[in-house]
């Protein structure tokens, strides 16, 4: 691009053939006001209050610097006698409009404008046209439009009535520079879905996430919606954003694999009688850790559906777990967090009840049952027994808006109602819906609640019959965090002593194929526990990969065609035995 | 076959409105009946600009003009001229000062000092034929810009004529068109060219007129400058309450492109052109070359800065070049008759500043209360005391002349002092008012300058676009201001608002309709301040209009008592008996003048 000199209140400044002058005298460090331009929109140069002096020759001209674009030897006021003349009645036509404005009063102050001449209007809008704008070319969403003219102009939507086709992105209320839009319903802590949201489309899922990278996402992504905006793109001095990518599949050639699929919490609906999905103050454990999460959309405020701070909140463990119609397993982590729950509540709503209804409390390992006695100190109501029910059955008005957990006390033996204005449901931790086929995928077996068997319980608490493959995690059974970390560095360290090796010990005795004599049936091939057979389609064989093989003989049983065989255990071999044995 | 007499009957909107068409097929039957069919032929023409005296009829080769004919004029008519061969005595034209009709169309003041360039062919062709424009060398012009010239002496040769933008800016058209060629080249975009007939000042018809008597004219011009720049595509934007114009233009484009005239290979050479009429749905702004063009995309018909010139950056971001409908129909003369025939109308010198002088000749639509009201061409430099006193016959009913406002809704007023000025762009606007696109407004004694101001004033805050703050908020306030110094409230230091919000404004503004919008406040300010100072100083209106500083009275000694106030009076404010005195309960009048129009004795008057 052209470079070109022009001076700006007498500053010589060089900038591009063409640039906007508002960012040429903003590198120098000279600000000039304005109220309708804003850097990723298209200059619009209608408030005028950025109107500055140019001259050129004998040439005087009044200009607005958000869209002039400057050339060669121009000279630049931006305060000018009549500079400021012009931007003071402007202020004061604008009062004339919105006298209410803080932006407004702020330009005022500055300008000496104590009354201005044309008396202080009651409108919020200054029509500077940003929400406008921003609806119709950045968000592409084509909402907002102004509609009749002159002094009547206004911004609205299509014949007044709400639209269609707004998105609720909230565009137009972000560069609103007098805060005259609003959106309904959006005050603090009001999540309208499940889980949680609103979130903005471009976040980073947790501050402790790995790798620590924003993600944008799909669904509220204004981008997927019209196919406008792409401002992060705009402002993105990485270059690092891409609408257009794709999710892809690789192929990664790796010697060693570990299995640490996780596991999912249990579906709360499953459980009718607590009402999970039909309450929108009952929530799951993952749905409170959101809620309390100070990067979260209350910004870590306890507060229930409509904004409310809760008085009562009932936190239920063992849902699904330990109970012979879902999981007969403990989950293993639920009263540990569960009483982190009734601490945090307590530390920050002080007068809250918290009422944890258990079965017994498992506080195994160290200082945990100290954190269980400390927590009956800070006067956390638990209740030994099994919630039958969650409903909004209220007696009288008292109760209304409130979910009514009855309960037997076992302690005392009665049956007890408590209603709570939020309840925490601590669902049983389950396998990956897909972990059977994941573990036979890579040849591990399932037991029956579907987490993947070690090899061995005790002695290769981290390998699996396959070898290369380990398993560390949930993916293994319900554990808590110190237990997956530690299984994960065993993991990890048989996986480095795996490859210090260079080279892998194959089995003596292993199977294989005689090409010629197989008729490519491949009945091996579903058999293989160990994955170790291959069936080649272009030449109708199948074959044995040497390094899987255990030798477990299976396949050499099952070959019709006899071309399977066992090494050092052919069948000549063995009959040439027999035959010795009985010396025949 | 040849006529003995050609009857030519003005069909422009005016007369149309005026009955014509009716006696034109009168006018038929008659001449049938008395078997001169074969004789004489009846023509329905375009505007013949003396709009005030409508229906006209033109009797040729006579020369013989007839005014305000209606169907019973026309059995007479025709026995006398047509058959006997003398004029018609009742309809001739009579000229309020000499009191004997003048039938000579040619020794009508009215026509007189007109100079016809624009408006060549008003009256003499029949608009809806395109045989009779090339009768008159239509396209001659244009066949020697595709044979002989180059488009660079093409733009030379405009360039040369000191033609400038009729549409008010008086931006000159060669320099215009070289600018686009240039940016056409240079972008490697191909232009388009526009004709602007978005005429929106009230009471101004002078595109719709040139259309209207002359469409074919528009169609060469812009061909030409199509050829010039290197444009394949056309638009002419015209407002939808111009339907006879379009209809004609429409006629105009279709005949063209039957003649070979429009679209590929025009006249046999590899030049290709073509033209779209697009409706403007009426909104004043439009008329605005960036509100034009995004009106033409199909956006909001709103301005935006001109910082990136429309020649360069115009119509879906091609180089643009827009040119009002009175620019586009000098092009053909000039062509044909050479930059020097053009260069010797008008005033200053071109030769070296294109600014240098204003050339050729102007349409006004001449209106207000003169004698004479129609549409008028005059040749740049024509003092305005030759328009108002010679070709508008002077102020009507023998009042007093006061203002003449030039230049449509944003031009200024001009006082008594002024009324020897040359009429041209730059005198104009010294005086502190504008050519425009040629709305000539004057103005008698009876007028207030405060109510006019504020008329304009109205007329722009609505028409704004809003889209700007001084444009939007400067006109509210100027407004209000005048509206409270009409009503009696005005404050001695309004005046230096008014002028301050008038600096700012045209200092801020985002289009010309702002920054020329202050005109007819600054221009009143300067030359009648007294008149400003009387409203607010003494609450009295000096040309008695504004209401809360008048009421009404009736003088004694004329009164008859004959009833015919208290019968119209719609706020029953007259009280009196039958031949005796009335009065006037000034408590209850409304100010709103039926009386004083039907009074037989002008007993009522304003104090």
């Amino acid at each position: 691009m052209e470079t070109i000199k022009l001076k700006i209140n007498g500053f010589e400044v060089e900038a591009y053939d063409k640039q906007p002058l508002i960012e040429v005298a903003e590198k120098l460090g000279i600000r000039i006001p304005t109220l309708c331009h804003n850097p990723i929109i298209e200059p619009y140069g209608v408030c005028r209050v950025c109107t500055v002096e140019v001259r050129h020759g004998r040439r005087v001209r009044m200009v607005t610097a958000c869209n002039y674009p400057v050339s060669n030897g121009i000279e630049v006021f931006t305060d000018s006698e009549r500079v400021i003349r012009n931007r003071k009645m402007i202020i004061e036509w604008l009062l004339g409009r919105c006298g209410n404005v803080p932006v407004l009063n702020k330009l005022a102050e500055e300008y000496g404008i104590a009354e201005p001449r044309f008396g202080r209007g009651t409108d919020n809008c200054i029509l500077c046209g940003l929400c406008v704008r921003v609806c119709q070319d950045i968000v592409g969403a084509n909402v907002l439009g102004f509609f009749d003219r002159g002094p009547n102009r206004y911004v609205s939507t299509s014949y007044d009535e709400t639209s269609d086709l707004c998105i609720t992105c909230g565009a137009c209320a972000s560069v609103c520079p007098t805060g005259c839009i609003t959106i309904e319903g959006l005050q603090e802590g009001i999540y309208k879905e499940m889980p949680m949201g609103p979130i903005t489309p471009i976040h980073i899922d947790f501050m402790q996430a790995v790798p620590k990278k924003a993600v944008i996402d799909h669904d509220s992504c204004i981008n997927f919606k019209t196919g406008g905006c792409k401002v992060c793109v705009d402002v993105c001095e990485a270059e690092a954003i891409d609408h257009s990518m794709q999710e892809t599949e690789k192929e990664v050639d790796v010697g060693t694999i570990l299995l640490s699929t996780g596991f999912k919490l249990q579906d709360g609906r499953e459980l009718k009688e607590y009402g999970y999905g039909k309450y929108p103050n009952i929530l799951t454990s993952l749905d409170f850790e959101v809620l309390n999460n100070a990067n979260g959309p209350t910004g870590g405020k306890i507060v229930t559906q409509d904004g409310k701070i809760p008085k009562a909140i009932g936190i239920i463990h063992c849902v699904g777990s330990r109970d012979k119609k879902y999981h007969e397993y403990c989950s293993r982590v639920c009263c540990m967090y569960a009483l982190k729950f009734a601490h945090l509540i307590k530390e920050k709503i002080h007068d809250c009840e918290v009422y944890n209804f258990y079965i017994d409390m498992r506080c195994f390992g160290k200082g945990y049952e100290e954190f269980y006695n400390r927590l009956l100190r800070e006067g956390v109501n638990f209740v030994r027994g099994k919630v039958a029910e969650i409903s909004d059955a209220t007696l009288d008005k008292s109760e209304e808006g409130k979910l009514i957990l009855r309960a037997e006390d076992t302690m005392v033996g009665t049956v007890r109602r408590i209603p709570v204005d939020m309840v925490v449901l601590c669902l049983a931790v389950e396998a990956q819906e897909d972990a059977k086929s994941t573990a036979r995928l890579f040849g591990c077996a399932v037991g029956k609640d579907y987490f993947v068997n070690e090899k061995h319980p005790k002695l290769a608490p981290v390998s699996t019959p396959s070898d290369g493959v380990f398993i560390a995690g949930m993916v293994q059974g319900p554990k808590d965090i110190p237990d997956t970390v530690a299984q994960a560095g065993a993991a990890s360290s048989a996986i480095l002593s795996l490859i210090q090796q260079k080279e892998v010990e194959t089995e003596v005795v292993t199977a294989v194929i005689e090409e010629s004599m197989c008729s490519g049936c491949h009945i091996c091939v579903d058999l293989c526990p160990y994955n170790a057979i291959t069936f080649y389609q272009d030449r109708k064989k199948s074959e044995i990969n040497e390094a899987l093989c255990k030798g477990c003989g299976t396949c050499v049983a099952a070959c019709p065609a006899g071309a399977a065989q066992q090494r050092n255990f052919k069948d000549v071999q063995i009959y040439a035995e027999i035959r010795g044995l009985l010396a025949i | 076959m040849a006529y003995r007499a050609n009857v030519l009957i003005c069909g422009g909107t005016g007369c149309v409105s005026g009955g014509s068409f009716a006696v034109k097929k009168a006018l038929e039957t008659e001449i049938e009946k008395r078997g001169l069919k074969n004789e004489i032929m009846v023509i329905a023409t375009g505007c013949q600009g003396f709009c005030g005296e409508g229906p006209i009829v033109i009797v040729q080769p006579d020369g013989v003009l007839y005014c305000k004919v209606n169907v019973n004029d026309v059995p007479q008519l025709v026995e006398e001229h047509l058959l006997k061969g003398r004029p018609y005595k009742k309809k001739l034209y009579t000229s309020p000062v000499e009191k004997a009709p003048i039938p000579a169309l040619k020794e009508i003041p009215f026509f007189a000092k007109q100079r016809l360039v624009v408006l060549r062919n008003r009256g003499l062709i029949d608009p809806e034929k395109i045989e009779d424009y090339i009768a008159v060398d239509g396209f001659a012009a244009l066949a020697k810009c595709l044979t002989e010239m180059t488009p660079e002496s093409i733009i030379n040769e405009i360039k040369k004529s000191g033609l400038r933008g009729r549409g008010g800016g008086g931006f000159p058209t060669g320099i215009k068109w070289e600018s686009c060629r240039k940016a056409a080249i240079h972008r490697n975009v191909e232009p388009v060219v526009i004709c602007n007939a978005d005429e929106g000042d009230p009471g101004a018809f002078m595109d719709r007129s040139t259309i209207e008597c002359d469409p074919c004219a528009i169609i060469e011009g812009m061909t030409i400058g199509a050829r010039a720049i290197g444009a394949k595509q056309g638009f002419v934007y015209i407002r939808q309450e111009y339907p006879l114009a379009r209809e004609r233009l429409a006629k105009a484009l279709e005949q063209a492109r039957s003649y070979g005239l429009l679209g590929d290979n025009i006249l046999g050479t590899d030049f290709s052109f073509d033209i779209k009429i697009v409706q403007g749905a009426g909104a004043f702004v439009c008329g605005e070359s960036t509100a034009l063009m995004a009106s033409l995309e199909g956006k909001v018909g709103e301005p935006r800065a001109k910082y990136i010139h429309t020649v360069e950056y115009g119509y879906e971001n091609r180089p643009s070049c827009l040119n009002n409908v009175e620019t586009w129909a000098n092009v053909p003369p000039i062509i044909l008759r050479g930059a020097e025939w053009f260069t010797s109308m008008g005033t200053g010198d071109v030769s070296e500043n294109p600014w240098g002088g204003s050339k050729g000749t102007k349409v006004f639509s001449l209106a207000g209360n003169v004698n004479n009201t129609g549409l008028i061409e005059v040749p740049m430099g024509i003092t305005l005391r030759e328009i108002i006193f010679d070709i508008g016959g002077g102020i009507a009913k023998g009042k007093k002349f006061k203002a003449v406002q030039t230049g449509g809704p944003s031009g200024g007023f001009l006082p008594e002092s002024c009324i020897d000025l040359p009429v041209d762009f730059d005198s104009l606007l010294e005086a502190g008012t504008m050519m425009g696109s040629g709305g000539m407004v004057v103005a008698d004694e009876d007028t207030c300058m405060v109510d006019s101001a504020k008329f304009f004033v109205s007329f722009l805050m609505e028409e704004s676009c809003g889209k700007c703050t001084p444009c939007r908020e400067g006109l509210r306030s100027m407004y209000n201001i005048l509206d409270a110094i009409t009503k009696g409230k005005g404050k001695e230091e309004d005046i230096e608002t008014l002028q301050e919000i008038g600096e700012v404004m045209m200092d801020c503004c985002l289009c010309a309709l702002g920054s020329s919008a202050p005109n007819p406040v600054i221009s009143t300010i300067r030359y009648f301040k007294d008149e400003y100072l009387e409203h607010i100083r003494n609450k009295k209106c000096p040309g008695k209009v504004c209401k809360a500083m008048i009421i009404y009275k009736i003088n004694s000694e004329l009164c008859n008592g004959c009833h015919a106030c208290t019968k119209v009076c719609p706020s029953d404010a007259i009280i009196g008996k039958q031949k005796e005195l009335h009065r006037i309960d000034v408590q209850k009048c409304i100010k709103c003048g039926a009386c004083i129009d039907v009074c037989p004795q002008e007993a009522i008057y304003k104090e």
